[in-house]
């Protein structure tokens, strides 16, 4: 193997200008993405724990149908297909607005996550001993009162490690945008190394950005599962 | 829409499905044995041994697996000198890659049984590789078969990724023909009922282990 | 005439196949506290749970202090006047003992903060843990667990209080403080019901004995009656087999 490295090169421009939007991009498509998937993944996860079979159905279906289609497939069907499924005028609005590609991005990215975090909200519940309801129940809470204050406190500290993990993969699976023409950080990465051959500077600095992200939130996660431990619990049950 | 557009490129689309299915294939036995190794590497009271495991999952698990690709598609010519199959490149960065996801679920498999039954059947006079064969193992496989099964899936999904290089697996199939025959909604549609329908049974067959 | 405060009128509950309940009618009241035995499946945890509406009869009654439970609109109102004590104490983990036992009283009553907590406090020197008000469920003993949980049900002051084979998930040494505060409990005259297999709290605290097996109340018999002259044989031979175990 000969290679000759040149670390300088990733900060000439426009290299570094490339880097840098595409970080910014990643960043602010995940956080996003993330936000809009967590309320949904919660509104669904509910919805299938409903007593109505209906609503649950739906739920059901919803999350099947999501984490199912591979997400590349998705991006493509948001791209590709639902432009030409509106109507006309709607199409033509659609088509002439600004960063399309990241919209197409951000609805794709949501909706397929929000399918995970629902079943990670019903995998939390359920772990909950049916006890604990029976307790709350006994002593009058309603319903509502019972998930307010007992098992949703107690149920979001379990599923923390979860719901983080769900952020890095969302991070991650962000990159498959640049299929669709977002420029996020892979696919600055890999039109760097298009114009200058220098594949492993180009990759590096995409690698760093994951790991780095990767590394700084299992650190915070780590601290937040420590500030919010419910005393005695560690090591029963 | 008009679906007879499927029929009639329905030959092609197949090809390529078959090609995600070799794909698919091909990773999931080669990274799962290579997995075996590491996940032994991980539980090992070695630490020359357990940090270089934990660093190569690690390092893996927090890179997107378009990024690996792409990094193989650089590097394998750079060390070999020569440009391989795009197949067999695809299939090096799939390889490695999954090879760390399947560790891990290796490794929480032998965790899941406890060390108390090393103990017991050491206790009833088995040698210690008898134990890891009779008690351990059968155990811990069955406790793993549906994270095992789940990962499939995930390999299956992830052959899409194959199409950014311009491997001509199934999605990159249907979006030939979706730009030659102008019938793109027709074509991503049936592309994602047939994942759909695919991953879906492999989804249900995990729950399914899973309550047995 | 005193009314009885728990009319239970031709309970049925099924579990799919399982009968749990068949056709249960009996009544307890004011003032009493009665302990209900058998041998495990017999539907004794059953009945305790459908006398708050924790399990949905098919078919039957329960009457609560003059108020049918099947056509209860509220019925988180009369569950507040019936107290439970479960077997696995139920505490929630993540509230500390003092929260654990104003949550309720804060709101379903809408007692406020101070006065709910004032309160907690006297329940808690009550069953004798004051000193763990301020930690969490599972920094206590099994035994302060259970005795933390009385409180949490008495909160509310009950009319009835209702125990779930309260002392069997503990260790045998924290059974006796658990059970000496349920036996100042009936002395002070609370109306209680009580799953147990414990026939030495039977015999000496409890006014009556019920016997169920196979969903059915099988006998019923003030408490030394009942140990010292069973009417059916199955009962003849469950107070052989536990007295033996003992």
């Amino acid at each position: 193997m000969n290679y000759e490295f040149d670390w300088p090169l990733l900060l000439e421009e426009p290299n570094w200008g490339w880097v840098i939007e595409g970080v910014a991009n990643t960043i602010q498509l995940s956080l996003m993405a993330w936000g809009f998937a967590l309320v949904l993944g919660v509104l669904i996860g509910a919805i299938r724990m409903s007593k109505s079979r209906l609503l649950r159905f739906i739920g059901t279906t919803y999350v099947e149908i999501f984490r199912n289609i591979p997400l590349l497939v998705q991006l493509f069907l948001w791209f590709f297909v639902f432009p030409l499924l509106l109507p006309d005028d709607l199409m033509r609005a659609w088509n002439r607005l600004d960063g399309v590609p990241f919209f197409t991005a951000l609805i794709g990215l949501s909706l397929f996550t929000a399918a995970r975090i629902a079943e990670q909200i019903r995998s939390g519940i359920s772990s909950i001993p049916k006890g604990q309801f029976l307790a709350a129940y006994s002593t009058g809470l309603t319903e509502v009162q019972t998930f307010r204050h007992v098992i949703i406190p107690y149920a979001f500290r379990v599923m923390i490690p979860a719901i983080a993990s769900e952020f890095l993969t969302i991070f991650k699976n962000s990159a498959l945008t640049l299929t669709i023409g977002v420029a996020e950080v892979t696919g600055a990465a890999k039109t760097i190394e298009a114009y200058t051959f220098r594949g492993i500077e180009a990759y590096s600095a995409a690698s760093l950005t994951y790991m780095l992200t990767t590394a700084s939130v299992v650190i915070f996660m780590g601290w937040l599962e420590h500030a919010l431990r419910i005393p005695g619990l560690i090591g029963k049950r | 829409m008009d679906f007879s557009v499927i029929n009639d490129n329905i030959e092609f689309l197949m090809l390529g499905l078959m090609r995600s299915f070799q794909l698919a294939f091909f990773t999931i036995i080669l990274s799962l044995i290579i997995a075996c190794f590491i996940a032994i590497g991980r539980v090992s009271s070695r630490r020359s041994i357990r940090y270089p495991s934990a660093i190569f999952v690690n390092l893996l698990r927090s890179n997107p697996l378009i990024l690996i690709v792409f990094w193989f598609f650089f590097l394998v010519p750079l060390i070999t000198g020569k440009t391989l199959p795009e197949f067999h490149t695809v299939l090096i960065a799939f390889v490695v890659f999954f090879a760390a996801y399947f560790a891990e679920i290796v490794r929480s498999g032998i965790q899941s049984v406890g060390s108390s039954q090393v103990k017991a059947a050491l206790s009833t006079g088995l040698t210690y590789s008898q134990s890891m064969r009779l008690i351990v193992l059968p155990q811990a496989l069955r406790n793993m078969l549906p994270a095992l099964v789940t990962e499939c899936v995930i390999v299956f999904q992830g052959t899409t990724i194959a199409y950014v290089i311009g491997m001509r697996e199934f999605l990159h199939s249907t979006s030939l023909v979706a730009e030659r025959t102008v019938r793109p909604v027709e074509l991503y549609l049936f592309a994602a009922f047939v994942y759909l329908v695919i991953c879906f049974a492999g989804t249900r067959l995990a729950l399914f282990l899973e309550k047995k | 005439m005193t009314l009885p405060l728990v009319q239970i009128n031709n309970l049925s509950l099924r579990y799919g196949d399982f009968v749990a309940l068949d056709d249960v009618s009996i009544d307890f009241m004011p003032g009493t506290c009665v302990v209900i035995c058998g041998p495990s499946g017999s539907g004794k945890s059953s009945l305790l749970r459908c006398v708050n509406r924790l399990e949905n009869f098919d078919k039957g009654d329960v009457i609560f202090d003059g108020q049918s439970l099947k056509a209860a609109q509220n019925i988180s109102k009369i569950r507040s006047n019936i107290g439970m004590v479960f077997q696995h104490f139920e505490l929630y983990p993540h509230l500390s003992v003092m929260n654990n036992i104003t949550l309720a009283p804060r709101y379903v009553n809408g007692v406020n903060r101070d006065e709910a907590e004032a309160k907690a406090h006297k329940l808690l020197e009550r069953v004798g843990i004051l000193d763990q008000a301020k930690k969490y469920p599972n920094e206590l003993s099994g035994g302060q667990q259970q005795r933390a949980a009385i409180a949490r049900a008495l909160a509310l002051e009950p009319k009835l209080m209702l125990f779930d084979e309260p002392t069997s998930a503990l260790d045998p040494e924290m059974i006796s403080e658990v059970l000496q505060v349920m036996r100042d409990l009936a002395r002070n005259g609370m109306t209680m019901l009580v799953v147990t297999h414990e026939m030495g709290f039977a015999r000496d605290v409890a006014d009556e004995v019920v016997f169920m097996d196979k969903g059915k109340v099988i006998e019923r018999n003030e408490s030394g009656g009942f140990f010292d002259n069973p009417q059916s044989d199955r009962a003849k031979e469950f107070i052989d087999r536990v007295l033996q175990k003992i």
